[in-house]
């Protein structure tokens, strides 16, 4: 793993800015990742091992996500809306897993880790570098029971909302009065008042990618849409 | 976890705590220690403390007793320079300096230490002059039994920079001192401040090498100062002149002198116009006039430090600040009073 100040340097670059919650982030992934035995997680061999669950979404959870490489599209990162500063590390292959806790002591105490700064953010941020993780967390052994269809890789169910023919994968559809509906055809919704509609240049294209061969066609896509 | 029974059916049982009585002015203290065996002639005395009930102690694995506790948290809090002693007194351990020094509390770790649920440290403020087997810090676990995880954090808090407390020997200095002003230089006045200095110094257990006086003229206290740095010595005091007069040299000759570091002002009344220098690593003092008047100045607070070894610049001369406003009482208490006892 890189170190605490390059990673610093890079998670607040990837999130827009540097903050006290960029540091928790940063030491809380650290953290979590040594405590399931992971010692660099963004590498290809660890990172299929790792799970993360996020219980909060603030410049803290941008930081874990950094640091660990975990990945909402790749199904390795899980919001979980808690409202809570904390995060879990679940290592797939040991079933090790640990719920790191960033402590309210700390807000109280970066006065005194860093009573030369000024300003609170400045002051936290200088405070939550200095101190140490007994400090700054508090950590919980914890089980994670992870379920088949919320593990990454292939998609593992696909069904048909009964009311709207949407197609809902991995699981996430509702049964209701023997019902097969997906989420938005039920009343726990976070959208309302849905209506299909046209809008301006609707047959507008990325720029034409013509004569490329099917073998080549992944890395180009790669290239142009710079993934890395 | 903890079994309540009534004081007349302990007999036989062991104390699962010391028991503190309480005499207004007369005593306070364990009337009976942990582990005691309650016999019949035990219950009248316990009733008259008001314990018409008693603990009986199960410790479950992941639970630990306020005796345990408190030795976990004293070896912990404990650093260089500190003894202890494995016998808590109702649920108390005390922490005593292991020789004569200054006393340095890591204040952030203290208050991390304070901010964990049901554990607690209270002390002596950091650099506080202390005695050897003086009590500087006590600290207990609150409840009578307590989970093995908070204790377990506070220790390693309290740990982190290898202890909380730790008590510094201050070193033996060989100390110049170089009183300026020609008032006194040319005799028109006689010298208040050699002897004064020399107390001061000597109270601390350092030595004065020697006494060098100047007129206010840079040349000749570059001179003076160089004459002590040749002699050996490795603490300087230079008084007088610190002020915005333009007699007032003395700061220019410490820069000429080849002071590679110079810090004037400091945040302490009196002595407001303090210098702390710094010529080839050793510490040059510059003491304002004040120091003639007061008994205490900023001086009490930043020379014991210096002999401990500590390195005084621009934060630490700006931290006295809170709690270094001198009352000026008319019997000085220092250091029994809140004179520097800010961060």
């Amino acid at each position: 793993m890189k170190s605490f100040a390059e990673l610093l340097n890079e998670s607040a670059a990837a999130h827009g800015h540097l903050c006290p919650g960029q540091v928790v982030g940063v030491r809380m992934a650290m953290l979590g990742c040594r405590l399931i035995g992971l010692n660099d997680p963004t590498r290809r061999d660890q990172i299929k091992k790792l799970l993360v669950y996020v219980e909060m979404d603030r410049c803290t959870a941008d930081a874990v996500a950094y640091v660990t490489g975990v990945k909402l599209g790749r199904r390795s990162l899980k919001f979980m809306d808690y409202g809570i500063m904390a995060a879990s590390f679940v290592n797939l292959e040991s079933g090790k897993a640990y719920r790191v806790i960033s402590t309210e002591e700390a807000r109280s105490l970066a006065g005194v880790y860093a009573p030369e700064m000024e300003g609170k953010s400045a002051q936290q941020l200088a405070a939550y570098i200095r101190m140490p993780d007994s400090v700054l967390f508090r950590v919980q052994k914890v089980k994670v029971n992870v379920e088949a269809c919320d593990l990454p890789g292939p998609t593992r169910s696909k069904v048909t909302c009964t009311r709207c023919g949407q197609v809902v994968r991995d699981c996430r559809e509702v049964v209701e009065n023997q019902q097969i509906l997906c989420k938005p055809c039920t009343q726990n919704c976070y959208f309302s008042h849905a209506k299909e509609v046209a809008w301006p240049d609707m047959n507008w294209t990325p720029s034409p990618v013509k004569h490329i061969s099917k073998k080549d066609y992944t890395q180009r896509a790669h290239n142009l849409l710079h993934i890395h | 976890m903890l079994k309540k029974i009534k004081v007349e059916d302990a007999v036989g049982k062991k104390l699962a705590h010391d028991i503190t009585e309480i005499r207004p002015g007369e005593f306070k203290g364990a009337a009976f220690r942990t582990g005691h065996t309650v016999c019949n002639e035990d219950i009248c005395h316990l009733q008259k403390l008001g314990k018409n009930h008693l603990y009986l102690i199960d410790l479950a694995e992941d639970e630990v007793h306020e005796n345990q506790a408190a030795s976990i948290l004293a070896s912990n809090l404990a650093g260089d320079g500190i003894t202890w002693e494995d016998d808590p007194k109702e649920g108390k351990i005390g922490l005593h300096a292991d020789l004569d020094g200054l006393l340095v509390v890591d204040t952030a770790a203290l208050a991390a230490f304070n901010m964990v649920d049901e554990v607690m440290c209270a002390s002596l403020h950091s650099h506080t002059l202390v005695k050897k087997g003086e009590l500087v810090a006590a600290t207990r676990a609150i409840p009578l039994v307590m989970k093995r995880s908070p204790v377990e954090r506070a220790a390693a808090i309290a740990s982190q920079s290898g202890g909380v407390f730790s008590v510094k020997a201050l070193r033996k200095a060989k100390a110049g001192l170089v009183i300026t002003g020609s008032e006194v230089y040319h005799g028109l006045i006689e010298d208040k401040f050699a002897p004064k200095l020399i107390a001061k110094i000597s109270d601390l257990g350092s030595e004065v090498s020697g006494v060098v006086f100047a007129p206010d003229d840079d040349a000749l206290i570059v001179e003076a100062i160089r004459t002590h740095l040749d002699n050996g010595c490795d603490l300087l005091l230079v008084s007088g002149g610190m002020s915005v007069d333009p007699d007032d040299v003395t700061r220019k000759a410490i820069r000429m002198a080849g002071a590679d570091e110079v810090h004037y002002g400091a945040a302490a009344l009196p002595g407001a116009m303090f210098l702390v220098a710094y010529i080839d690593g050793v510490p040059l003092l510059g003491v304002p006039a004040c120091g003639l008047y007061h008994r205490i100045t900023v001086l009490d607070l930043v020379l014991p430090r210096i002999l401990a070894g500590k390195k005084i610049g621009k934060k630490e001369l700006a931290f006295i600040g809170h709690g270094g406003l001198c009352k000026d009482c008319p019997e000085c208490s220092y250091p029994h009073c809140p004179f520097g006892k800010g961060i």
